[in-house]
């Protein structure tokens, strides 16, 4: 695991001669500068099946959903499961499109890990858990999924950025530093200058008219802004 | 075999997940958009995201509308200027729904009088009232407003012709380059004319001046009043003497 260390940028007349780092718009090159291979099969000495755990899709991605080492990405805007032959796609897509001496391509999400089971078909009901068929990562609403990053610009990288968020399972959208923070502000504005006196929050936590009755516990937890995996747009 | 049947009629608009759900129910997290119920669907639609309202979207769409005809607005305004120079009175009336009949009256009656009932748009007026030294009579043109104008202030024939049709309300009037409002019409036209006015200015200027020479003259005219009564007592004296006299005269 690569331990980056966080330059911290303090302004002065020298800031403009020796302050490079990422945070200032700087371009930092790593050693490998191409997405590397994602194993279809994580290695492990016992091999475990699990179960489904679906909210591992659904909410909002609360850490994983900011930019690291490169300036442009995909950020999924909604919930979903990725394959190996998803990360496959975005590995020979990208890596096919960037140039490796000044652009560089690295991977925020790991490689397969929560084992899928299948039973077969045409099998009957009963007769134990199937056995794993697949290995997946699982992504929630907001999360980066691969970041881009170089002396290059957003018009250079977009194209084949876009191309590779319409492939994935659920929907993504192309976004740089400023556009990502710029969406980020502007849900957090919404929430503060809604002129509603009346929140979904508000009514669901008070229970108000008993409306707990048609609520899930996924409405305490999201506000009504998430539906399952889906995020519903227009909420606050 | 009935499962698999029920889950093909889930994604209905109407289907409730009442009793179904209880029977099958799917999971929280699903591939398809599962049916909100009503109430949640009130719930969603109550507590939506209301965004604030700016100032500056409320103003704009009003300017836009003085921009229409501005040749029409132009003759207008140089016919207001007009009036506005050769009339002494101009008076600010409200006519709530007169009749055509009505107001042929009244414009009959007021002409004999040399009053004009002239008819201008509102936004005209205010535009020329900012403009000009009028400006405090901007606020009397709201609502449907008619302006009588005349050269000479005749404010008493006005109101008295006024009073003959109670729809029209008087609500200012500028006399003179002085705005006044209902009461102050009303006062002057109680004032008496000018030759009055004058005479008792000038009585009363008059009246120190008087009193004081009547009290410088009131001591000699005092001692004159004396002395006519003495001369007049004498007189009366030598007459009640005389007439013995002439008495005696003429009896002797």
């Amino acid at each position: 695991m690569n331990l980056l260390l966080k330059s911290v940028c303090r302004g002065g007349p020298a800031a403009a001669l020796c302050c490079r780092s990422v945070a200032c718009g700087g371009v930092v090159m790593p050693e490998r500068t191409k997405l590397k291979f994602m194993d279809k099969v994580p290695t492990l000495k016992k091999v475990r099946r699990e179960m489904k755990r679906l909210k591992d899709i659904s909410g909002p991605e609360r850490k994983l959903n900011t930019f690291t080492t490169g300036h442009y990405g995909i950020v999924a805007l909604g919930g979903g499961y990725l394959h190996w032959g998803h990360m496959e796609m975005m590995r020979l897509t990208i890596n096919r499109s960037i140039d490796s001496r000044t652009m560089f391509a690295v991977w925020r999400i790991d490689a397969p890990y929560k084992p899928i089971t299948s039973k077969g078909l045409g099998k009957r009901m009963g007769g134990g858990k199937g056995a794993i068929d697949h290995y997946v990562t699982p992504v929630r609403y907001g999360r980066l999924v691969v970041e881009l990053g170089g002396h290059c610009e957003l018009g250079e990288v977009e194209r084949v950025l876009s191309e590779v968020a319409k492939k994935l399972p659920f929907p993504a959208k192309v976004v740089s530093r400023e556009s990502l923070a710029a969406m980020q502000q502007e849900e957090a504005e919404k929430l503060l200058n809604n002129q509603n006196p009346w929140t979904f929050e508000q009514i669901a936590v008070s229970n108000m008219l008993g409306i707990r009755k048609v609520l899930s516990p996924m409405d305490l937890r999201h506000h009504g802004r998430f539906a399952g995996k889906f995020r519903v747009p227009g909420r606050v | 075999m009935a499962a698999t049947l029920c889950s093909r009629f889930l994604p209905k608009q109407s289907w409730l997940p009442l009793a179904h759900a209880v029977r099958h129910g799917s999971k929280a997290v699903t591939r398809h958009r599962k049916p909100v119920h009503f109430l949640k669907q009130k719930l969603l639609a109550v507590t939506e995201y209301v965004p604030p309202r700016s100032e500056g979207c409320a103003r704009n769409p009003r300017v836009s509308h003085t921009q229409q005809d501005s040749r029409v607005v132009a003759f207008l305004s140089k016919q207001v200027k007009a009036t506005f120079q050769q009339s002494k009175m101009i008076a600010v009336v409200q006519n709530n729904s007169t009749t055509a009949e009505d107001m042929l009256m009244l414009k009959h009656r007021l002409r004999k009088h040399d009053i004009f009932v002239k008819f201008f748009p509102n936004q005209v007026m205010r535009d020329y009232l900012a403009n000009s030294k009028y400006s405090n009579m901007e606020l009397l043109f709201i609502g449907p407003t008619v302006l009588f104008v005349s050269k000479e202030p005749k404010v008493k024939e006005m109101l008295q012709i006024l009073r003959g049709s109670p729809q029209m309300v008087l609500i200012g009037a500028c006399v003179e380059d002085t705005l006044m409002s209902r009461q102050g019409i009303l006062q002057y036209s109680q004032l008496p004319s000018l030759a009055t006015v004058q005479g008792q200015v000038v009585s009363g200027l008059n009246v120190l001046t008087s009193q004081t020479a009547a009290m410088l003259h009131r001591h000699p005219a005092h001692l004159s009043a004396l002395l006519q009564q003495y001369l007049k007592q004498r007189s009366e004296g030598t007459s009640e003497v005389g007439i013995p006299e002439s008495q005696e005269a003429t009896t002797t």
